[in-house]
């Protein structure tokens, strides 16, 4: 039987796991995908918000300013990327710029640092792109960007540097309460025997909690969000995270810099039934268009390289949901995780774990914890000597796989192996990069292919693309023997 | 009547054929060659990959060294499913004589040295 | 490394400049990214190759394996598995490349030729929406997969885009097994050889969907199917149209780029039509002694016309080594009228006219019958007529210097004759 089971290996999840190695106790996170992190932690606007947005008093106002407080502290032990880019919430109309002076209140209340109005004349000096319809800004220093998945990936293998186990291609499909824990069962037959249950399961959050709940104490609508990726050759386009004002729809079209030099137009917000259909539209990606020319000037549409959408966990608590079941003791919720849920992971997690569990169970921290992971830079970023030291050490580093975006053949062994590796093409794309670049892959996609097959001693069509079952290759046309 | 378009010159003049075997639509006699060969005696150059025995060069590029029929194609592309070249291999090299009674070789177009 | 002139890349253009520029005088170092010579000519096992510049008619691995020979033959030195990550210049050019025998080292060079070729544009970059399964692929990606590794990567395809090599992975795809529901090409018409559709269409009884695009893409895991729409004269769908294909792979023919976007450092003037460097009637670009031929200035119908311009390139960059001092250059740009949608080169420098030079240029719609006029200062000094003028036909345009006079710019228009 395991201390604590989490169901959900996202941003959340993975936080929580991080949070819980902490004390003793085993923790076991379930993933009913072939990696960590895949829903709305590899499909959202990476950004680190500041806390103007969410309304006073909220936990997503709490927990969003703290979130982003603790990235300080995350970025020097788990060595994630971050970008501090502040941003501006534009306003180019008058009725606009009421909003901006509500918006300033409400960051001031939520204790969101530095927040300041700025006139268009003072915001052009920092932002020359900035549309010229622009009347007024506000400004809010303390908003990041990081690479959300990466951000995942360090959490979950910090959590197993300190004992967590990880175990994907596992779905639950029914919870039963028992003497002293719960009965959790999967897909594909095991049962899993835990003192404690948490909910961190994003879009499905609703659905595991009515695996044991009568009445589950929210519905989750699940939101679309589209967005356009621009080649990391726009680099310097904008500094600024740029929103426009927001509706009640949610934040709008952004355009927001990415740490690796890309920008991100989007997203949409469109209501679906379905929780996991994330295709794209012609409607959303031309909404995406008109609205990102409001923001910016010139935008270089052609530097295009990618469309993607992602669904958000919206619910109709309205806020988080991070308490404890009202049904069932031990079993606990982080339900309804829609933005600023990337900012508020860390936050969220520290919430959960102290407060909620921490009220209800009693923990014990551990006497040792290593908070860090090593940093890893790409082979490219680094300075001449750490270069040639590496060389020296593993030739193929010399090797270059994919051409747009200088990784390494030893980049990739790194990212196939070890307790969070991947052997999928998209898996590595996650970790090393490989095919995010200007080609997405035209080129490198076989060397990839051959090199996972080579490490993992698979055929080359036994090599998938990214869940089970989805080998890239079909069948060899010419017979062996 | 059987229509087609003809290859010869870019113009690609369509043309027919009627029960007579009179050509209509061409602009000048190649295209009238064309279409009755096309309808009497259908070829194609075949151009596909066999297996080797080379290690890091698993396929070798081959063709037919002339047209064949039409028909064939399929044929000959089952019976190539199964045969290995030996590396190695010199581009122009004939890996396999009159295949299947065509008296058409399959010729490798690809230099494999190991 | 020293070298008078580097020549990145070693296929069809690479080994065509690089056996060009080899001269007694001159040194030539030729960098390749693969493990052997021959480029994209080695997965191009069809026939098509060869006809004008060998008068035969060879497949690519055959056509590459006469440069390769003579290549090989002449002893010219070359690095293989070898990436350029970078070019910069301060007096020479420092090229600087990474392989796993040597690590990260500099090649010095007073020349440098772009031979890199192409990459295929893809589904992100003409935004096609729907889910993103595994199953959808550039054409090329396909190609290379079935030639060189020999799998197929779907049993039930549909090809977007009815260009060449959208036409040659149908009957290949079919040839192999699988099953092409069909081709859907977004113009009115096919930029594919007439050969190619009846050879790789008709043979086979795939239908070709003119005016079509694909609109949408279902699948979560893998590709589940994909529905294509009509368009109308501004290429949007028409509502309505929709036919919806069950297949498990998607093949893009949808263009092909120039891959000159990693060299960063040097900051060589770009065109915007061609999307690759602007350069001048001896192939060189606003940074003297870097040259760009074959697919990677323009993207080229023929592998001939590649080795045609890629030895002129060869040539020149030869020529430009050997006089380092080149006296004035007096540059200006070629201006286009009518129907011509682009031209290579896109300036002459009248500095330099001893010699004759081509001039490169596509139409921007097809017609019948068209006239080409040179004009300078006002005053047709060249005309010519055309029969059969198509955007994915290129064709060229000989000048002759005597036939100019001082230097104002020529202006290249094509008329259509409408009867």
């Amino acid at each position: 039987m395991v201390d604590t089971l989490i169901i959900g290996g996202g941003i959340v999840g993975t936080c929580i796991a991080r949070e819980l190695s902490r004390y003793e106790g085993t923790v076991l996170i379930v993933e009913k995908e072939n990696d960590v992190a895949n829903h709305q932690t590899i499909a959202n606007s990476a950004i680190i918000h500041s806390g103007h947005d969410p309304i006073p008093k909220t936990l997503k106002a709490r927990l969003c300013v703290e979130g982003n407080a603790m990235y300080e502290l995350m970025e020097q032990q788990l060595h994630i990327p971050i970008l501090r880019t502040g941003a501006y919430v534009v306003a180019t109309t008058s009725e606009e710029e009421e909003i901006l002076k509500v918006l300033l209140e409400r960051s001031i209340e939520n204790g969101v640092l530095g927040a300041t109005l700025l006139d268009a004349k003072q915001a052009r000096v920092l932002e020359p792109n900035l549309s010229l319809q622009t009347q007024k800004v506000l400004s809010l220093p303390s908003t990041k960007v990081t690479f959300p998945w990466e951000v995942a990936i360090r959490a979950m293998q910090n959590a197993i540097r300190n004992g967590a186990e990880f175990r994907k291609n596992t779905q639950v499909s029914s919870i039963r309460k028992i003497d002293n824990g719960f009965e959790v069962a999967t897909t594909n037959g095991e049962i899993i025997l835990a003192k404690h249950v948490v909910n961190a399961a994003g879009v499905y959050s609703g659905v595991v909690a009515g695996m044991i709940e009568k009445n589950v104490p929210y519905t989750i609508t699940p939101r679309r969000g589209e967005y356009f990726v621009l080649d990391r050759r726009v680099k310097g386009f904008v500094q600024h995270v740029l929103y426009p004002v927001p509706t009640k729809a949610g934040k709008g079209v952004l355009v927001v810099p990415q740490t690796h030099g890309n920008i991100l137009l989007g997203p949409t917000s469109t209501h679906q039934e379905e929780p996991e259909r994330v295709g794209t539209t012609r409607e959303g990606l031309d909404y995406i268009r008109k609205q990102a020319v409001k923001l910016a000037e010139n935008i270089p549409f052609d530097q295009i390289i990618r469309s993607f959408s992602g669904i958000r966990a919206t619910s109709t608590a309205e806020d988080f949901y991070i308490k404890e079941s009202n049904e069932v003791k031990g079993f606990f919720h982080a339900g309804g995780i829609d933005s600023p849920g990337l900012t508020a992971a860390p936050a969220i997690a520290k919430c959960m774990v102290e407060e909620v569990m921490g009220g209800s169970i009693s923990l014990r921290k551990k006497t040792y914890f290593d908070p860090i992971e090593p940093e890893k830079k790409a082979f490219h970023d680094l300075p001449d000597d750490e270069k040639k030291a590496l060389l020296r050490r593993d030739p193929r580093y010399g090797n270059i796989v994919c051409k747009c975006e200088k990784i390494t053949e030893a980049e990739v062994i790194e990212a196939i192996h070890g307790p969070l590796g991947s052997d999928t093409i998209k898996g590595i794309k996650k970790r090393a990069r490989v095919g995010s670049g200007i080609c997405q892959g035209g080129y490198c996609e076989e060397t990839l292919l051959k090199i996972i097959a080579r490490e993992t001693k698979k055929r080359l069509d036994e090599i998938n693309y990214y869940a089970l079952n989805t080998p890239i290759l079909i069948e060899e046309t010419k017979v062996k023997r | 009547m059987k229509t087609m378009i003809c290859i010869v010159c870019p113009v690609g003049c369509h043309l027919s054929v009627d029960d007579s075997m009179v050509v209509h639509g061409n602009r000048c006699k190649r295209g009238e060659v064309y279409a009755i060969k096309e309808l009497q005696y259908p070829t194609r150059m075949l151009t596909t990959t066999v297996r080797t025995t080379s290690r890091e060069i698993p396929l070798l590029s081959v063709k037919t060294s002339d047209p064949i029929h039409k028909s064939k194609l399929f044929e000959v592309m089952k019976e190539l499913k199964t045969f290995v070249a030996n590396v190695p291999v010199a581009c122009g090299d004939i890996l396999i004589h009159n295949i299947l009674d065509t008296e058409i070789d399959i010729v490798a177009t690809r230099t494999i040295e190991k | 490394m020293k070298t008078d002139i580097c020549v990145i890349g070693g296929g069809a253009g690479g080994l065509a400049a690089a056996l060009s520029s080899n001269d007694d005088g001159v040194s030539v170092l030729l960098v390749e990214r693969e493990g052997h010579l021959g480029g994209i000519l080695n997965q191009c096992i069809h026939n098509g190759f060869g006809l004008e510049v060998f008068k035969e008619e060879l497949t690519g691995p055959e056509y590459a394996e006469r440069f390769i020979k003579e290549f090989e033959a002449k002893k010219i030195p070359h690095l293989l598995n070898t990436t350029v990550i970078d070019i910069r210049k301060t007096k020479d050019f420092l090229i600087d490349v990474s392989n796993e025998a040597n690590g990260l080292f500099t090649i010095e060079a007073k020349a440098v030729i772009l031979a890199t070729g192409c990459y295929e544009r893809t589904r992100g970059g003409i935004s096609i929406p729907g889910d993103r399964p595994r199953g959808v692929m550039p054409a090329g990606s396909a190609q290379r997969y079935l030639n060189i590794d020999g799998h197929l990567v779907g049993k039930n395809i549909f090809i977007l885009g009815s260009g060449d090599i959208g036409l040659i992975m149908a009957r290949r795809m079919t040839l192999e097994g699988a099953h092409v529901h069909g081709v859907a090409e977004i113009m009115p018409y096919s930029n594919g050889l007439t050969r190619n559709i009846v050879q790789c269409l008709h043979d086979f009884d795939i239908p070709l969907y003119l005016s079509h695009t694909v609109t949408d893409i279902k699948g979560k895991d893998i590709l589940e199917s994909v529905t294509i729409q009509e368009v109308d004269s501004e290429f949007h769908p028409i509502g309505g149209t929709e036919k919806t294909f069950e297949v498990d792979a998607l093949l893009l023919s949808v263009g092909l780029l120039p891959d000159v976007h990693m060299f960063e450092s040097i900051p060589f003037e770009k065109s915007q039509e061609t999307k690759s460097a602007v350069v001048n009637q001896f192939c060189e670009t606003s940074i003297e002694g870097l040259f760009v031929c074959g697919n990677a200035l323009h993207v080229h119908d023929l592998v001939d016309w590649v080795t045609k311009e890629s030895q002129k390139a060869g040539h020149f960059a030869k020529q430009f080594v050997k006089n380092p001092v080149r006296g004035k250059s007096n540059l200006k740009p070629v201006e286009t009228g009518g129907f011509v949608r682009v031209v290579v080169p896109q300036k002459i420098d009248f500095g330099q006219m001893e010699n004759p030079f081509e001039l490169s240029f596509r139409v921007s719609k097809k017609m019948e019958e068209g006239i080409l006029r040179i004009e300078q200062n006002g005053k047709t000094v060249r005309e010519k007529r055309y029969k059969h003028l198509a955007p994915a036909e290129m064709e060229s345009i000989r000048i002759d210097p005597s036939f100019l006079s001082g230097d104002h710019p020529i202006r290249l228009i094509v008329e259509e004759v409408v009867k």
